[in-house]
């Protein structure tokens, strides 16, 4: 979708980011920048969720505003 | 072998390890002629994709599948064994719905039939989960290390099984078709006497039937139905599986004129579990969007009635279709096992001819 010029954000939990990172990298593109979130998911309250995702939003609005990001840029390191 | 040449093949084997190209297990040496000899076992064209996974840049060709086989410990004459069981792996759906990235961590589960079965000695008898069967236990890790090395699927990495299974390693049996009383489950699906077919679907658990005293086929039904139907293993509204029935069970049921449709047909009558039960674990409701199984209270749950008796069936195995019968073990005890599978459920299994050149 970035690649069509659509902004868009990938989120995962930190249970993830070692495939987050070897998908990127297989992708082409390493240092692709995303937003990582505590894991679980599944297993928390609609409470804890609201909260999680509150807590994120910040992230999720930087990276969605910063483009596409992958080796080469000097923002290359996960948030 | 000489002690210079036992330090060169401990060499290879290393080399192998650092690589990454092992299931944890020594794998064999392969050099260009030994891969020849491979792919001389089929008319495919080495360059042949088999299996493609356009998300993961990766594509298992014909080559990559001969590679795999004799790095697994296949002989050649295996290959087209192996290339039936991955075609029937792309047919099945699973694994290039990307299954194997999953955290449920399913194991590619590889039935043989037909007559290549004894031209490369395949068990279908005595310990036939068990090891010590060179056809067996090969083919199985050849799908496996075709994952691994011909798929990218590296655990911690691409796969991302929780647990994943023991089954994992190598998970390979063939029926017993000489000691059945029915037709093999090839002949079941248009696959014709002398030709020899693979059917392949990923599985979860392998579980033990204990039912050695019963001379009725409604108790084996409920014992099986009961198994199939745990919660523990329900996450999808459904329970589908493979019944691997021993000669002893199989004759049992035939000695009271029950065909294998007969005991499909018993096991879906009993293949339910009360609301209350499902409710007990947390699974009476399905999820919004994936369907999964969870607590009616869940913030995914999809809204519905609870119903009025709490004891009334929800039924988890829909049709026929959720049970595959095969016949294999030794006829010496009832002793049977549920292999849970993890496809789509209402499809008849992913059968595949072995093309032998």
């Amino acid at each position: 979708m970035e690649r069509a010029g659509i902004p868009a954000v990938s989120l995962c939990t930190d249970a993830f980011r070692i495939t987050a990172e070897a998908m990127a990298k297989q992708m082409g593109f390493p240092g692709y920048r995303y937003v990582v979130l505590p894991h679980p998911v599944a297993s928390r309250t609609e409470e804890e969720i609201t909260e999680m995702v509150r807590n994120a939003l910040p992230d999720v609005i930087r990276v969605l505003g910063a483009g596409l990001t992958y080796q080469g840029s000097a923002e290359v390191a996960p948030s | 072998m000489t002690e210079v040449d036992a330090a060169e093949v401990r060499r290879a084997m290393e080399y192998y390890y650092e690589r990454g190209w092992t299931d944890g297990l020594p794998v064999v040496p392969v050099t260009e002629s030994y891969l020849a000899e491979f792919v001389a076992t089929t008319s495919r064209d080495p360059d042949e994709v088999i299996i493609p996974m356009p998300h993961l840049n990766r594509n298992l060709t014909v080559r990559l599948a001969a590679l795999n086989a004799a790095l697994a410990g296949c002989l050649p004459e295996y290959l087209p064994v192996v290339l039936a069981a991955w075609d029937a792996f792309l047919l099945d759906g699973m694994v290039t719905r990307s299954i194997w990235q999953s955290t449920t961590g399913t194991a590619p589960f590889v039935v043989v039939y037909g007559p290549v079965r004894q031209r490369i000695g395949l068990n279908s008898r005595g310990n036939v989960w068990g090891s010590g069967f060179r056809a067996n236990a090969t083919i199985g890790r050849a799908i496996r290390l075709g994952a691994i090395n011909g798929l990218g699927l590296k655990p911690h990495v691409f796969d991302q099984a929780t647990q994943g299974t023991p089954a994992k390693y190598s998970c390979c049996i063939a029926e017993d078709e000489e000691d059945s009383p029915w037709a093999s489950l090839a002949a079941d699906n248009g696959i014709g006497p002398d030709d020899s077919a693979v059917s392949a679907t990923v599985i979860r658990s392998v579980l033990h039937i204990e039912a050695r005293h019963t001379t009725a086929p409604e108790q084996l039904a409920a014992d099986f139905a009961d198994s199939l139907c745990r919660t523990g293993a329900l996450v999808r509204p459904q329970a589908t599986g493979y019944v691997v029935l021993n000669p002893e069970h199989a004759r049992l049921l035939d000695k009271h004129c029950w065909s294998k449709d007969d005991f499909r047909t018993a096991m879906v009558e009993r293949g339910w579990r009360t609301y209350r039960d499902l409710a007990a674990a947390g699974k009476e409701a399905l999820a919004i969007g994936t369907g999964w199984r969870l607590p009616a209270d869940h913030p995914d749950a999809r809204p519905h009635e609870p119903p009025e008796d709490r004891d009334a069936p929800v039924q988890l195995i829909s049709s026929l279709d959720a049970i595959q019968i095969v016949v294999a073990g030794a006829p010496n005890a009832g002793v049977s096992s549920i292999v849970e599978t993890f496809s789509l459920p209402g499809r008849a299994p992913a059968m595949v001819k072995v093309e032998e050149k």
